[in-house]
């Protein structure tokens, strides 16, 4: 609470007061607007947007606003960008009470003000900003450009010209309105408001031909010409390294119940020698055999897979499709081990959702950049990987409900996109 | 009775002025004392409101120049749409920060919090006292001038550690200690110089070093003494800059580090007395360079009596400002091109390089008075 | 001795030692400046120096795999602009490579080049970001307007080209969106031109700086053996003395077509990593004039356009972005529009997995000097 907010208290009931209340108004109005110091803040692709506001091309200085406060506690104006998700949301509810008063929120892009393109099918995004805030200026676009950036400042300063000292800033209280509940209720005013202007609109155009009758329209439309493009046939990269089928070879001699999957009738080496040079080898590995195999083709001295590119599954009906792919720095050619895991369908069918299905024990030891990606696919499949030194959630919050990456995840925020 | 006086041309004017002007009073309550107190009390006021117009006043000023020095610096324009070229920006944010919210973090030393920007502004004010602007402008004329620029000069640091320490904030206190460390090291370099000045001045008082530089700009003390001047000058804008805290010596502040080091957790008033502080602490360090080596309010003559009596005729404040704004341009220019050494770096830069050099100098300084002078 | 005040610490902390001073605790982030985005690194502290980081991920985590299930692949392409987004053109490309494997389409040779041109201003738009935030993050704020204000040039190519600055969303399995305008040519000759010069006054200005080389060499050193093993690519990995580039290794479009060298530094510090992204701004130029010379002025720029349907199977593709090594792996369980599932693997986030290593006794100025240098983009790790 400033000091300014008692003026209008102490000088209203003097006659002759008032006038002083509202020069007060105009002098502070006219500081505050022209004088927004912005919260250095951005999650994504609108920060860079933001950034290259104040840079040379567009200088956000030349409005005074180019003094981005690292500290929320001398900024006045936070800048929305970038989407806003579950897990970064107290943090920005708790930046925004760190602000000291009057402060101004300015939603920038399309995430922050609806979602944008994560309003369907996603757990993590928050629908908009002004479910955790209150927002002054909504900037539409993905990502704005600097220039619509600067209207949204402009429009922000002609706000804060028409505010007064009687009526002090808003505190921020959030206000618990679904946001879909507000979509719906402005697509019906859209569409009345469309009605409204298509009755307008033909009750005109009678009247134009009522006065116009030998009226004729000289408009004549452009129409791209649609190209005639070749079929252009596709040449699979250079192949680098040993060929599919040696590796496969090599790794079936020494481990015999490595398979690989096709659906083809044909034998596994005429399928392997007929593959495209740039497809890497999968094959499907027992998890018994995972770390052995996993040792072998890192140490051996034909394969020297010294590089893990990625750990990752796939969730089938029954089974998880663990994959590992590994890559040699020095001889170029790839494998993907591929471990089915069978789920563990003796957890009874109501705590399924919430528990670790299946098993595996962790290459976190072969390759420590290992370490993270397992953290992944156990926050995102629920897998378990033995022996892992520390296995907890990654991208979500420990308390979340599921592994959102299965395909029967469900979560009460989800919408799904209507088809 | 023990009446303080003020030794300055206006204090002396005012002294003469009081006793004619109680002479219309009524005979009875006429007396000396009564006309000394009354002469100190007016003395007082004119100079403190002098001191504040000189330094807030040059702050706003300062803070645009600032502004857009950068931006030119960086192929921008700067402020652009309030008054011409953006001049009344700097009212605005003053303006805007006045009337904003003040609040202490919790957990704060509340009584700390609000008194470290208050401890920040009184070293600048004071040195600011001690500079003669011109001839017969300076607040107070005392001999041991440079011993107490010295001596306040160490407030400062005083106000930023309090600052950091009770906003209860792990990076503000970071910040605090860097800046504890780095204002405590370089002040010694900073003394080292000053010294070396009044070694070769042979005074103390501000208004003596100056009016010892008087003649041609090859009287000033930069030049005066041949390459020891030079280096001199270079290492009192050195440790000047540290002093201040500027960058590319800003570690206590390390936006990028440290999100604005100690006056992190300062909002609205506060921390526009610690954002007033910098900018004036910028006028004195400037002021001061201008007095010890730069010739004070004497002109740039070059020994030609023809444009010499034109040089002499512009009154010496405009010269010291001239000057003085020359020195902020030239620490502007410097914060906006380097980039920042890490906060043992600088400690190395201060102990391993600049000391001795200092001492070298100081010795050197010696050597060429005994020889030479 | 002092016992350590922390006899249970926070999770992700592993380093037991004995210690004579107190530690404590430093949270950086989400909102920081020097976090490139939304990433908390929390710090165990002696001092000014830093025992032990902890990284942690997710303050924007979108979900997009899952999201990426209910979407058409067409529909993916724009969403993998939004994961590197200094680098979007590229992600784009390295989605379609994957999906053209399965639909089994070639490309035409205009069309080729097409790629490989905006694929090099890509590269340049993102590492000119380096430059600037490495410089901005040493506190040099200016050097930060410096590379914008070039990268502001490719930016209105980017735009003429596909109409958009940031979030492109132009290749096409077959080829692109559009052809390119006539002005195309002319308009990435004029900016090389003037990229030269720009060039030769940034690298004066940062190159041979003191205190940038003070604040640079001998931080935060990845040995070769660490940065394999974490999985570290690109400019990363070659500032370690690794000659490893996909466009190298495994030749993708025509990119075996042209002259250039894969930049390679040994020692793996801060300055490495700085050196080879400026050298790397010099081999794509090279590439762009190979490109403009041969540049086929006529021919079709995009093969015919099929519905994009992938049959049953996995598709992988894998590109070196200006970051790294951005592999894409698309799984079709049935013959149709929309993917089984879709993962990347983005090149920054074993970048972030190998900080702890490389911090390590250093002071926190450090910390912010080597994460400039490792130039990550967090909506990528989180996706």
């Amino acid at each position: 609470m400033g000091i300014i907010n008692f003026a209008p208290k102490i000088l209203d009931p003097i006659p002759g007061g008032k006038y002083v209340v509202n020069a007060i108004d105009y002098v502070v109005n006219w500081a505050r607007a022209n004088s927004i110091w912005p919260l250095t803040y951005g999650t994504s692709c609108c920060a860079i947007e933001m950034m290259s506001s104040s840079m040379a091309r567009y200088d956000i200085a030349r409005f005074g606003s180019e003094v981005f406060r690292a500290s929320p506690r001398q900024a006045d104006l936070f800048i929305l960008a970038g989407t806003i998700t579950r897990r970064m949301a107290p943090a920005i509810q708790m930046l925004w009470e760190q602000i000291p008063g009057p402060k101004y929120a300015i939603a920038m892009g399309a995430c922050t003000i609806s979602g944008g393109p994560f309003i369907y099918d996603n757990y993590a995004v928050v629908r908009g900003a002004q479910n955790l805030i209150p927002v002054d200026v909504f900037v539409p676009g993905c990502p704005p450009r600097p220039e619509a950036l600067f209207h949204g400042l402009l429009t922000l300063r002609e706000k804060i010209l028409k505010e007064t000292c009687r009526n002090p800033w808003h505190e921020g209280q959030p206000k618990d309105v679904s946001t879909m509940d507000r979509y719906r209720e402005a697509a019906k005013t859209w569409a009345a408001l469309e009605e409204m202007k298509d009755e307008e609109m033909a009750e005109a155009r009678a009247k134009f031909k009522e006065e116009n009758p030998d009226y004729k329209s000289s408009f004549k439309p452009i129409r791209v010409k649609k190209e005639d493009f070749p079929e252009v046939e596709r040449k699979p990269f250079r192949r680098v390294g040993l060929t599919q089928l040696e590796l496969y070879q090599k790794l079936h001699d020494k481990f015999p119940g490595i398979t690989f999957h096709t659906h083809s009738e044909d034998p596994i080496e005429t399928v392997l020698a007929n593959a495209p040079a740039d497809r890497p080898l999968e094959v499907m590995v027992e998890p018994e055999d995972y770390v052995a195999v996993t040792e072998f083709v890192k140490n051996d001295p034909e394969f020297k897979m010294d590089f893990l590119i990625d750990v990752t599954a796939i969730d089938y009906d029954d089974h998880f499709d663990l994959v590992t792919q590994l890559r040699s720095l020095q001889i170029g050619h790839k494998i993907f081990l591929c471990v089915q895991l069978k789920k563990d369908f003796s957890i009874p069918e109501e705590k399924r959702a919430t528990s670790l299905l299946a098993s595996v024990p962790t290459v976190s030891h072969l390759y420590p950049a290992a370490e993270f990606k397992e953290r992944e696919v156990y926050d995102m499949f629920g897998i378990n990987f033995e022996g892992h030194p520390d296995q907890r959630r990654i991208f979500l919050d420990k308390d979340f409900v599921g592994f959102p990456l299965r395909k029967d995840f469900t979560h009460p925020e989800m919408i799904r996109r209507p088809v | 009775m023990f009446v303080p006086s003020i030794t300055n041309p206006v204090g002396d004017f005012v002294r003469e002025m009081v006793p004619r002007l109680a002479e219309y009073l009524p005979a009875s309550i006429q007396s000396d004392t009564l006309n000394s107190i009354v002469a100190f009390l007016v003395n007082a006021l004119i100079c403190v409101i002098a001191v504040c117009a000189v330094n807030i006043g040059s702050a706003p000023i300062l803070i645009y120049m600032e502004r857009k020095v950068c931006a030119h610096v960086q192929c921008r324009l700067g402020p652009m749409r309030l008054g011409w070229h953006g001049t009344i920006q700097t009212i605005a944010d003053v303006l805007k920060m006045l009337f904003k919210e003040v609040y202490a973090p919790s957990g704060a030393d509340k009584l700390m919090f609000y008194l470290a920007p208050l401890i920040v502004l009184i070293a600048p004010f004071i040195v600011c006292a001690l500079i003669p602007f011109g001839r017969d402008l300076v607040v107070a004329d005392v001999s041991m001038g440079i011993p107490l620029i010295i001596a306040v000069n160490g407030f400062g640091v005083l106000g930023i550690l309090l600052g950091g320490w009770s906003s209860n904030n792990k990076y503000s206190l970071l910040g605090a200690l860097r800046s504890g460390a780095q204002m405590i090291s370089y002040e010694i370099s900073f003394t080292m110089i000053l010294l070396f000045v009044v070694m070769i001045s042979g005074s103390t008082n501000l208004m003596s070093i100056t009016l010892g530089q008087e003649g041609t700009i090859s009287d000033w003390w930069i030049f005066k003494i041949p390459v020891l001047g030079i280096i001199a000058f270079i290492l009192f804008f050195i440790s000047s800059t540290a002093e201040m805290n500027r960058a590319p010596f800003d570690i206590a502040e390390a936006e990028q580090e440290l999100t604005g080091g100690y006056h992190t957790e300062y909002n609205g008033t506060p921390f526009a007395m610690f954002y007033l502080a910098e900018y004036i602490a910028l006028v004195t360090n400037s002021a001061l360079a201008t007095t010890c080596f730069l010739g004070g309010f004497l002109p740039p003559c070059i020994g030609v009596a023809f444009v010499d009596n034109y040089l002499n005729m512009v009154p010496g404040v405009v010269w010291f400002f001239a000057k003085v704004f020359f020195m902020i341009w030239c620490y502007m220019m410097v914060r906006w091109t380097f980039v920042r050494p890490r906060v043992d770096q600088l400690m190395d830069f201060e102990w391993k390089f600049l000391l001795p050099v200092n001492l070298v100098l100081l010795i050197a300084g010696a050597a060429y008075i005994v020889v030479c002078g | 001795m002092i016992q350590p005040r922390f006899s249970n610490l926070p999770p992700g902390f592993r380093i037991q030692r004995e210690t004579n001073t107190e530690e404590f605790f430093i949270n950086m982030g989400p909102q920081h400046p020097s976090t490139h985005g939304a990433l908390r690194l929390a710090l165990r502290m002696d001092g000014e120096t830093i025992v032990e980081l902890v990284p942690h991920f997710g303050y924007i985590h979108r979900g997009m795999e899952k999201q990426a299930e209910s979407m058409s692949y067409l529909q993916y392409i724009a969403l993998s602009d939004r994961q590197d987004y200094l680098t979007a053109i590229q992600n784009n490309l390295g989605v379609v490579i994957a999906l053209e494997k399965g639909m089994n389409v070639g490309v035409p040779e205009k069309g080729e080049y097409i790629r490989v041109m905006l694929q090099e201003l890509g590269r340049i738009a993102s590492h000119l970001v380096f430059y600037g935030c490495f410089g901005g993050d040493l506190g040099g704020q200016t050097c930060l307007l410096f590379g914008f204000k070039e990268r502001e040039m490719i930016h209105d190519i980017l735009e003429e080209v596909t109409g958009s600055r940031l979030t492109t969303n132009f290749f096409r399995p077959g080829g692109s969106r559009y052809d390119v305008p006539d002005t195309f040519i002319p308009r990435v000759k004029a900016f090389l031109d003037h990229l030269e010069d720009a060039m030769r006054d940034y690298e004066r200005f940062l190159s041979k700086n003191i205190i940038v080389l003070e604040r640079s060499i001998g931080i935060g050193v990845l040995s070769k053996e660490d940065a394999i093993a974490y999985g570290c690519s690109g400019p990363v990995l070659r500032a370690s003395g690794v000659e490893f580039d996909v466009r190298r290794a495994n030749p993708y479009s025509i990119y075996d077509q042209f002259d250039f060298d894969i930049p390679v530094f040994h020692n793996g510090d801060c300055y490495d990593r700085y050196k080879i992204r400026i050298a790397e701004i010099h081999e794509s130029m090279k590439i762009l004039r190979q490109c403009i010379d041969k540049f086929p002025k006529d021919g079709p720029w995009r093969s015919k356009e099929k519905p994009v349907r992938l049959p049953v199977g996995r598709y992988y593709s894998e590109i070196e972005t200006a970051k790294g090594l951005y592999a894409t792996y698309v799984v079709a369980a049935t013959t149709g529009e929309k993917p089984y599932r879709i993962h990347t693997r983005g090149p920054s986030f074993p970048h972030i997995a190998a900080l702890n290593k490389m911090v390590q006794g250093h002071k926190v100025s450090d910390l912010v000097t080597i994460m400039a240098t490792l130039d990550p983009v967090i909506p990528e790790i989180d996706r």
